[in-house]
């Protein structure tokens, strides 16, 4: 090695960025894919063991109901039957609550089976254990149950007056929490504005529907009296923590390992009794257990999300100045306040970010959230921001239709501008400087936003209906401990920690308590590990999801995993090249400060003298004349990130869209996006988030509602009503990046994974409100079913009879 | 989502199935796309399943004479891509286009389709439009019934329990008729909230033959009768399409459901009346251009 040639590589910048290239922000194709195309990737379902046993759960058919007996003798007799469980054999386990320090709220009480009584429609009630998942569905249909049922309030509105059944009777009231948000003078300055706008919005609760159902193999190790929980979740680090608790079992002994996940979208970012179930009786039985979700059980049993009634008022002067907000959100939260986010996850973020990118003087936002006989709500990807923006944008509209002014105008008018950042809006939430108003020019030029204007004239001239939408937003992501301790829970999300190491053969393995579920996060973080290290994105082997791998962490979710996950890959690779260097340095016989790392090499920089990873971690771990023996670290690195804040993501949505005045059928003709998410890791993972939100946000506006009637029954309990988009529903989409000012975190990078889904509900609402603005109304209730709209035009077309 | 235990048998002739049939809980099984999901939700727990999709005789497309015979197991993909229906019944393809998502076409069938009777599918409409006689096969007996014999309400039949829906025979439709589908679903696929197909022949600028179906606005496929009376001998230029479709609707009754109401359903027949009116009387020999 030491008697390599001196030659110089030539001085010019082309020669190092070829020996050191840069991953970061190139379209690397994504890692996981040959291993999911070709089906060699491993979900839970995959998963089977010697003697497994299977699970199905008796579930309510009852929203609110007394539990009077239940016989499960014949189901215990059926053959291939191992057994039936009631709330009673899971006496041993604690109730679980979720905790939160905030004031005046109240923590649900909920045990893994239901005892006493059920509070929705799918609440599991009994287990069986058999031998397959036939004969447990057998067993399932001989459980007799004698309930008695009581009184039902299913909408949070009934469910918020005193002397409404009670959920909870020990908590005394449905209400779990109100909060007030308040800046200036709300009351006074909205009262003193020239114009007003006001509207009470409705967004319907919707599921989260990840095409992999929830799924979970406890397998219990007899040998160390331990567990293991293969499971389809967002959440391991939170699962072990929270299970090692309720099992009575140290960390070291119970492992919760997500294999490939098919997305989770927040419906797998919770604790689930069924988890606490397959554990308790895989230790019970010393078999593995196995449980996977059917679709009716995944729409009737996954934490729903998005159900809000909106009551909100804009006022502005003449000139669209915005001078006040107000808003009046209800939560219909379901059940139980779910772990570990609380109820108020979902609500309180619609009035923290109702002022939006906006500069608004005066705010006050009053939010409660109400227990109703359904399932508990959870996070839902973009929890509370769609709500939110889509109430901001509707007034913005509203406000702009009300002066003559331009939707697009009034916004600009009214973005936080580039001297005002970082600006703190009337919640609380400080953004740091993006590219609100450039994402708005840039969306409207690639668009051709006055081109569209005059289209949308003519279109009018003949009769056709055509509205044009917009949708600007910020969100603030990748939140760090300073933020993330707000809401009062007992767990820290604030934090990632990465280890990286180099073993002795030269390769290189990175351990992430992330747990991705389709971000690509073993391509991105993988990308920022091979850059810093000097290796090939391929090199890197990317381990996360697997609790038993690191001391710490909770998962991915809250558009967080490429910030916090990415910030720690890098300080920790930075770390580890620095030991790397110095032991090259003894090896090339260099300055530290002359070597350099690149394609799986480190070499004296500007010469051809180099040794690989390889020989490298030889001489470290098996070569013991290589080096002295101070020399000899450890190839090995583990250091933790936290970003302490948050950083702003923004948005501006554009969507074009025809509606057929007979049939009143909606077409979206165009959608465009232009998003400013700092520096891009992926730009192919960037638009496939955008992608995928975008056609979230498509069912949330036009198709997705999970309806409940009056008896707390579910009416949507397939897929032939729960209507989801597909790929006919969901237009081609158009996304342009924009890099403003990059975020003070070590990558530069702001979190982007929900931004689609916050846009779209608003940006399709506003362009069908725009198409119907010469009737005279607009929409105020997500989604915009056809029924929704036709109710909506008759009314018009009545009035406008009338008016005759 | 799993169904209770069933027993299985596999029928290679129409005899052995009808043999199989003799049991009190008998359920035939063809391509399983209405009768899976409801023994999957157990909304459906034969004791028995007799497999037609052995029976070669059931799967073709023939024309007997003037007429076509569609064989009960045909599936919708097949019925779809016919270079003979394309001829003769063009209709059926356009209708076919609208039948759920291509796997389920490729796997799904006309006898399923018909003996299942959702008042919003293809099937049962076309059958009403084209004065198709529903073939059905038993024990003792063969049977012809028209659409309004064997719809008797939604997913309810005239079929009994030991019978097959063997085929569907299509009389030659008038000649130069000008046919046509359409309907509105929530989603690409989905059952339609309304759905109407037309068929018009008109001979010397007088409109001879008119028929109009309608499907997912009453207990099963209706024909709009009074329409049709309206403008059977008026000639073609008098009429005006947009005028005369509120007709459709007269004596319906359709139903409420999650997707649509009875007013919205009520709304969009004759919308869809007037639309396939128009292109049947643009495709009908010496009907308007």
């Amino acid at each position: 090695m030491n008697d390599l040639p001196r030659k110089p590589l030539g001085p010019d910048a082309d020669a190092l960025a070829s020996a050191r290239p840069k991953y970061v922000g190139k379209a690397v194709q994504r890692l996981e894919d040959p291993r999911l195309l070709t089906g060699a990737g491993r979900y839970t379902a995959d998963i089977r063991a010697d003697r497994m046993v299977h699970a199905a759960f008796l579930r309510s058919e009852q929203a609110h109901a007394r539990i009077k007996s239940i016989d499960c003798e014949a189901a215990r007799g059926l053959p291939g039957v191992t057994g039936v469980y009631t709330a009673a054999d899971f006496a041993g386990i604690p109730v679980i609550k979720a905790p939160s320090r905030m004031r005046d709220y109240r923590a649900t009480s909920c045990t893994v089976l239901a005892s006493e009584k059920v509070r929705y429609v799918g609440e599991p009630v009994a287990v069986v254990i058999a031998r397959d998942r036939y004969i447990a569905e057998d067993a399932l249909a001989l459980i007799e149950v004698d309930w008695e049922p009581l009184d039902v309030a299913a909408d949070p509105e009934s469910a918020a007056y005193d002397g409404a059944p009670l959920l909870h009777d020990e908590l005394g009231t449905n209400i779990l929490f109100e909060r007030v948000f308040e800046t200036g003078e709300p009351d006074d300055a909205m009262a003193q504005a020239p114009h007003r706008v006001s509207g009470r919005f409705r967004m319907h609760r919707k599921s989260p529907l990840a095409i992999e159902p929830r799924s979970y193999v406890a397998e219990p190790d007899r040998a160390n009296d331990g567990l293991t929980l293969y499971g389809s979740t967002q959440i391991p680090g939170i699962l072990r923590d929270i299970l090692s608790g309720l099992l009575d079992l140290p960390g070291s002994r119970i492992r919760v390992v997500a294999p490939d996940v098919g997305g989770g979208f927040g419906g797998k970012g919770s604790l689930y009794p069924e988890e606490i179930a397959v554990c308790a009786l895989a230790r019970r039985l010393g078999r593995t257990v196995k449980w996977v979700s059917d679709r009716s059980e995944d729409l009737a049993s996954t934490s729903q999300g998005f159900d809000e009634i909106i009551e909100a008022e804009l006022g502005f002067d003449d000139d669209g100045a915005l001078i006040a907000l107000k808003g009046r959100v209800t939560g219909d939260i379901g059940a139980y306040s779910i772990y570990p986010w609380t109820a108020a996850l979902e609500p309180v973020q619609v009035v923290s970010f109702l002022p939006g990118p906006y500069r608004i003087p005066h705010y006050r936002g009053e939010v409660k959230g109400v227990a109703t006989p359904k399932p508990p709500t959870g996070p839902y990807r973009g929890v509370g921001r769609p709500a939110s923006v889509f109430v901001t944008e509707r007034l913005i509209d509203m406000a702009a239709a009300h002066l003559g002014i331009d939707p697009a105008g009034m916004r600009r008018k009214n973005l936080v501008a580039e001297d005002e950042f970082p600006y703190r809006i009337g919640s609380g939430i400080v953004w740091d400087r993006s590219g609100f108003a450039e994402c708005l020019d840039e969306a409207c030029s690639r668009i051709g936003y006055e081109g569209l204007r005059k289209l949308q004239r003519e279109a009018r001239a003949a009769g056709r209906w055509y509205g044009i939408g917009i949708a600007t937003y910020a969100e603030l992501t990748g939140i760090g401990s300073r933020i993330s301790v707000a809401p009062g829970m007992p767990i820290n999300t604030g934090t990632e920690t990465a280890s990286i190491r180099v073993d002795s053969t030269g390769a290189v393995t990175a351990t992430f308590a992330v747990a991705s579920h389709g971000q690509s996060l073993e391509t991105t973080l993988a990308q920022i590990v091979a850059e810093e290290l000097g290796v090939r994105p391929e090199d890197v082997r990317i381990v996360q999801g697997d609790s038993g791998a690191t001391s710490h962490g909770t998962g991915t979710y809250a558009s967080r995993s490429a910030v916090l996950g990415g910030g720690a890959a890098i300080v920790t690779s930075r770390v580890l090249r620095d030991k790397i260097k110095r032991v090259a340095s003894h090896l090339l016989e260099a300055a530290v400060e002359d070597i350099e790392t690149g394609n799986g090499r480190v070499f004296v920089a500007g010469t051809d003298k180099s040794v690989t990873f390889a020989e490298v971690a030889h001489a470290v771990y098996s070569d013991m004349r290589a080096l002295p023996a101070e020399a000899r670290e450890n190839l090995e690195a583990s250091e933790s990130y936290d970003p302490v804040t948050g950083t702003t993501t923004t948005a501006t949505h554009i969507a074009t869209v025809r509606i057929d005045p007979e049939t009143l059928a909606v077409s979206i003709d165009r959608y465009l996006v232009a998003e400013d998410c700092g520096r891009m890791i992926n730009p192919l993972v960037v638009d496939g988030q955008v992608h995928g939100g975008v056609a979230q946000g498509v069912g949330a506006a036009l198709l997705e509602e999970l309806s409940y009637d009056e008896t707390g029954q579910l009416l949507t309990g397939s897929l032939a009503d729960y209507t989801v988009p597909t790929a006919a529903e969901v237009p081609p989409i158009e996304v342009f990046h924009l890099e403003t000012e990059l975020p003070g975190n070590p990558g530069g990078f702001r979190g982007m994974g929900e931004g689609g889904t916050i846009g779209a509900p608003a940006a399709i609402a506003n362009a069908i409100s725009d198409a119907l603005s010469p009737l005279g109304v607009g929409v105020t209730e997500l989604p915009v079913t056809p029924e929704r709209l036709f109710r909506l035009v008759s009314e018009a077309r009545n009035k406008t009879d009338t008016e005759k | 989502m799993k169904p209770a235990p069933f027993e299985y048998l596999r029928a290679t002739s129409v005899s052995e199935a009808l043999e199989f049939l003799q049991h009190d809980d008998a359920k035939i099984i063809a391509g399983g796309q209405s009768l899976v999901p409801m023994m999957n939700f157990r909304l459906a727990q034969p004791e028995r399943l007799v497999d037609i999709n052995a029976i070669a005789e059931l799967t073709e497309i023939s024309e007997d004479g003037a007429d076509i015979v569609i064989g009960s197991l045909v599936r919708h993909a097949e019925a779809m891509r016919s270079p003979l229906l394309a001829r003769r019944l063009p209709v059926i393809a356009e209708a076919m286009r609208h039948v759920a998502h291509l796997a389920i076409r490729n796997r799904g069938t006309v006898g399923g389709s018909l003996v299942h009777a959702d008042p919003s599918a293809e099937w049962p409409l076309l059958v009403a439009l084209l004065n198709g006689e529903i073939i059905v096969e038993g024990p003792e007996e063969r049977r012809y019934l028209a659409a309004e014999e064997f719809f008797i309400a939604p997913l309810v039949t005239d079929i009994g329990e030991d019978e097959i829906l063997t085929a569907v025979r299509f009389p030659e439709p008038p000649s130069g008729a000008g046919m046509a589908f359409d309907e509105v679903a929530r989603r690409a696929g989905d059952f339609a909230m309304a759905a109407s197909g037309a068929l018009v022949q008109v001979e010397g600028g007088v409109i001879r033959d008119l028929r109009v179906a309608l499907g997912g606005v009453g207990d099963g496929p209706v024909r709009a009768s009074a329409l049709e009376e309206e403008l059977t001998g008026k000639p073609v230029d008098a009429v005006s399409v947009a005028d005369i479709a509120e007709l459709a609707c007269e004596g319906l009754e359709p139903m409420t459901d999650l997707h649509a109401s009875a007013e919205y359903r009520l709304h969009l027949v004759p919308v869809l009346v007037g639309r396939v009116l128009e292109t049947a009387l643009a495709r009908a020999a010496g009907g308007r251009a």
